[in-house]
Order: C-alpha cells, then structure tokens, then sequence
C-alpha cells in the first residue's frame, strides 16, 4: 500500500455553511463611539467585521481587509488609521478577546498622536453587525490523503471559511481542521506543518485552497 | 414555474446544495407567508418563486393574501411613508382600523404554521392572533429613518415576534427581538429577467418608437421626485453636448401619489422639445418591455436620492450593463464603486461618469461582466431561499452562533 493511501484512524468529514447577517442596531458616527463600542459588543461582533472580507463573495475584493479599517479609510477619511487597522496581524491571535485588545490599543494609540477626526454623515455610520452561521456536511469524506484531495477540489469556498477561520477563533480550535485531520488522522505532521505555515489572512478563499491543493499534490 | 433544476446552471452550486440541505432538514414542516398584495411589485413576484421552491424541497409552503379596505390602504400607504421618513399623519383611529382589518383577516387565515412570516406593516397586528409555531416580522421597507411615532406604534407589534428581517443591515433598529439581514433577490428566469435575443430587443423597443441607432441612456423607476428624473435629464443634456446619445425614462404610472403625476408632468414638459427624450409610461405587468430597455441600454441609471433597496439596479447589473445609481439606501451593495458601476452624489456627477463610460465602452463592459458575477453570487433567488431556511434552523437554536446540523 503507498503510503498516502493508507487510512486514516477517522475519516474527515468536509462541512460548509450559510452565513446570516444579525444587526446588533449599535452604530458608530465618530471614532469617540466606535472605540466604546469595540470595547462591549459582542465577541461575535469583532469576529463578524474582522473576518467577512473573508467569506464575502465580492467580484472585487475591498481595499482594506477588514470592516473597521474599511470604514475609516472611506467614511473617516483616516487613511493613516485605516493602514494600521489593515495590518491587523489575525493570524497571530488564538481568541477574539485578543483581537478586540489589539484594535481597542491602534485607536487609542493614534487618537494620542491625531486630533479626534470629525463624525461621518447620516447614512455612512459603522453598523454594527453579528453573524450566526449554519453549518451542514458538505458531502465528500475523506478515508485517506487522495479521498482528502479529491474532497478539497469540490467542496464551496465556505468550507475554507469554516475549517480555516471558525474552527480557530469561533470554536477555539487549537488550529485549522485539515492540519489537525492530516497529523492526528493520517499522521502526516510533516504536511500538518506546512499547512500551519500559511497565514490563511494572506489568500482569498480560492487562492489558499489553490495553496493547499498544491501543497497536497506534491505529497502524493 | 421553473424547478431547482434550472437555477443549478445559473447559481453557485454550494447555494444550491446548502439550499437543498436546509430543505431536507425542514421536508415535511409548514410555512406559512402573509402579505397584503398577491400581485404586482417586487415582494409578490418573488414569493410566488419562493413557494414554489419551497414546496420542491418538500416543505409545507404556503401564501395568504390580508384583505383590506380604502380606508385601510390608505392607512397603511401612510405608514409606509412614514416608515421612509415622509410627512403623513396617522390619528389614532387609523391605527383602530389597522387592528380592526388585522382582526377580522385573523378570523379568515388559518395561521397555523411552524413558521408564519408576515411581511410589511400592514399584516404586522397578526401577531395577536398567534396560536403556536415560530413569527418572524419581514420588512421590506427602507425604515433606516422613520418617523418616531409611526415607528414606535408599530414597534408595539413586532416587539412580540420571534424575529425581525430587513433588507440590508443600515435598516435595522434597536429592538428587543433579534434582527437578521435578508437582501432582496431577483429571479433571473422571470420575464423581466430572462435572456431575450436581440431581435425580440429590437422587435420590442421598434413598438416603442425607439431606435438603436445612438447608445441609449436608461433608467427604469416611478415618476417620484426620489428616483429624481429631472437630475437624470439634467446630467443627460451635459453630456448630450459631447456625445449624441439618447435617454429613455421609463417607469409605472404614479396614480396613487398625487406628487407622481406632478413630477410625471414636470418630466414630459422637459423632455417635450427634445426628440431624443423618450418618457415611457408602462402599465403594470410590463416586465418583458423592462427586460428589452435594460438589454438594450447602454448605461442604466438608478439616480435615486433616496432608496429602498433599489432592485433595478440588480436587474440591469445581471444584464452586464454599468450602473451608475446614488449612493442611497441599498444601491450601495451592488454597485461597487468603479467595479459594476459609479456611485454618484449629484446630476454633475452623473453625467461625468456618463460622459467616461461613453467615451470608453470597454469600460462598460467590463463593469457589466463584474456586475453580473456580482449579481449572480449574491443576489439569485436561490441565496433568498437559502436565507430563509438558513433562518428558520437559527431560531430554532437561539443564542447559538455556529450552528451545526
């Protein structure tokens, strides 16, 4: 038997999901009332903005990466502020709460150096949004590494989504579902380690699952 | 009615299997849709799809129309108005009659379901009526703005539902129950939507008078002031100067609003020396004639200065034409900004993008192309029915963010 046709101790079962938008009715119209508000709203809140770019099915991907910096470089017309919102490290952040610190300390650090930038017009405040997401099998399991490829060509870009980014920071997972799959399933950590080397936040969905595939390819 | 069969070579196809999953899960539960009108307007024209498909999936879908009088309609136009930001006073007896017609169509509607959406305000009082299963208040009105008081009396009825939806997140209120966001769709295998050859296009804008002959400008709306067709005239003869062009202003007769025919007439007296100006006045169910202008526009316009969601704006999006559209209400989330189209804040500013997008028809096109992949991946009829269903299992595990089924 080669050796990535030899079965995994449990099969990997690939999941997609339908996202549904929650407005929480919270708006910011300055930077004053966005900063309170990324200090209590809702863990899902600051995973929702910081992590839709991601799923977003946009033909054209925006700017900036992430809500926050979007609505400052666009509304506020803070481009400077927009620039460190947008170089949010994510992947190096293993929970929400550390996300939410690190946004609350870019703001206070550029309101002590910049004056408090005028508020936005009506229409253009920051909505602040929640999102639940429904998560069904998406079909294809896979018994072994080729069973594994095959499942990863087909299955919906929301997939990526799910086991690269909720699995992390939503379900506190202590990395993403392949990488753990491939090392504790099929006892590959070398390929495990190769996958954890990739900072997902880089790649659109289909760019990274073009990563992986490749990088899959070349082990069989 | 086209089956599920027919959107799988047109959507994406995880929508449509998650669609069909969520369906397998709910095969067998009842549905139950109210709303005040069973044809005409974008809600009703969209139901009758949604049921259809509903019931393919196997669920118990089902569609009952609330029976009203004038004094009613002209109460609940009030409120929509209202709803919008607009001056209409509401006493309190036109409330009463709004309970009174609620009251005696509960008397009339089996309302039991597993899942009861009552859509819009006019149904809204329905809620006092429900005997068991899940309501939810489906809101297909711009209420980003409303008038305090209408809102707060009608708060009165949806603070008793499961759930809110609204179209886009700008919408949303604060409210004690949960809220979600459902955008709107268009059904891309409707009249107004399918392909038509080019010959039909020409065979049907030839019954019009109008020649292909110069590229046309065109911009599909009711004759009211905020759809602003004589900010769509203005930007048109800044740019006539520069380019030969034509400009197609169509739209439903306003009969209800008395604004409408004075705006209506405030346009043709406008367009009355200019040959180039065509006003149509369509009658309603003229969706094939819609589909030809969109196919055989060059640019479409949507210049609102204040919006609902703005589905025309998809409508011409999903036949690879640019749009430019103002920057209102939910014209926003589909047009963006230099990649389907131009969002514009003034009539300069329209014709500025008209003159550039005339002056460079690649451009064009490639907005179009991008406008139709936009459309396509996010607002198919086939998204709105996995919404709905998407929906109705979050209820049904309230507070609980990733749900897994």
């Amino acid at each position: 038997m080669r050796e990535e046709d030899r079965p995994a101790i449990q099969a990997f079962t690939f999941f997609e999901c339908a996202g549904l938008l929650q407005p929480t009715g919270e708006r910011a119209r300055d930077l004053s009332k966005l900063l309170s508000l990324i200090r209590t709203v809702e863990p899902g809140v600051i995973y929702h903005h910081t992590h839709q770019y991601y799923l977003k099915a946009a033909v054209e991907a925006p700017e900036y990466p992430n809500d926050f910096a979007v609505w400052a470089a666009e509304y506020l017309e803070e481009r400077a502020l927009a620039e460190k919102l947008a170089g949010l490290d994510l992947y190096a952040y293993r929970d929400v709460e550390e996300v939410r610190r690190a946004l609350i300390g870019i703001i206070e650090g550029y309101l002590r150096e910049n004056p408090m930038p005028r508020p936005v017009r009506n229409g253009d405040e920051f909505f602040f949004n929640d999102a639940v997401s429904i998560v069904m099998e998406a079909g294809p399991r896979a018994e072994n590494l080729p069973d594994f490829i095959e499942g990863l060509e087909t299955v919906g870009a929301s997939s990526l989504y799910f086991h690269f980014f909720e699995a992390r920071l939503r379900l506190r997972r202590p990395a993403d579902d392949f990488s753990v799959w491939l090392e504790q399933g099929l006892g590959r950590g070398d390929l495990a380690r190769r996958i954890r080397g990739l900072d997902p936040y880089r790649y659109s969905l289909e760019g990274l699952r073009g990563e992986i595939l490749s990088l899959l390819h070349g082990a069989v | 009615m086209p089956g599920l069969s027919a959107y799988e070579k047109i959507a994406e196809p995880e929508e449509i299997r998650l669609l069909t999953r969520l369906g397998k899960r709910l095969a067998g539960r009842s549905f139950l849709h109210v709303n005040s009108t069973s044809e005409g307007g974008g809600v009703a024209e969209i139901l009758h799809r949604l049921i259809s498909l509903f019931r393919e999936l196997g669920i118990l879908a089902r569609w009952e129309v609330l029976k009203g009088n004038p004094p009613f309609y002209d109460m609940t136009k009030r409120i929509h108005n209202a709803l919008q930001g607009q001056g209409s006073e509401i006493t309190p007896r036109m409330w009463e009659i709004h309970r009174e017609v609620n009251d005696s169509n509960a008397r009339q509607i089996p309302l039991e379901a597993d899942l009861v959406f009552i859509h819009d305000p006019q149904p809204a009082a329905l809620i006092h009526h429900r005997r068991d299963g899940l309501w939810v208040w489906r809101c297909h009105v711009d209420v980003s703005h409303p008038q305090p008081e209408a809102w707060r009396e009608l708060a009165g009825h949806v603070g008793r539902y499961d759930a809110a939806i609204f179209s886009g997140a700008k919408f949303a209120q604060r409210l004690a129950v949960p809220q979600f966001v459902v955008p709107p769709s268009i059904d891309p295998l409707s009249e107004k939507n399918r392909d038509l050859g080019e010959q039909e296009v020409r065979e049907i804008l030839d019954g019009h008078g109008i020649g292909l002959d110069k590229p046309l400008l065109v911009q599909v709306s009711r004759f009211d002031r905020f759809k602003d067709p004589l900010g769509v005239i203005a930007a048109y003869r800044m740019v006539k100067k520069y380019h030969d062009c034509r400009l197609i202003l169509a739209g439903g007769p306003a009969s209800d609003d008395p604004e409408g025919e004075e705006i209506l007439s405030r346009v043709r007296e406008e367009a009355r020396n200019d040959p180039d100006i065509c006003v149509l006045l369509l009658p309603p169910f003229s969706d094939r004639t819609i589909n030809a202008l969109q196919r055989a526009a060059t640019i479409v316009l949507q210049k609102s200065t204040r919006e609902g969601f703005g589905l025309t704006v998809a409508e011409a999006l999903w036949k690879s034409k640019p749009v430019i559209g103002g920057a209102v209400g939910g014209i926003p989330s589909q047009i963006h900004h230099g990649a389907t189209g131009f969002l514009v804040h003034s009539v300069e500013g329209a014709a500025y993008r008209i003159r550039q997008l005339l002056h460079n028809p690649e451009l064009g096109k490639r907005m179009g192309e991008m406008g139709r992949e936009h459309v396509r991946r996010n607002f198919l009829i086939t998204r709105q029915a996995r919404d709905y269903l998407a929906l109705w299992v979050a209820l049904e595990h309230r507070g609980e963010r990733v749900i897994q089924i």
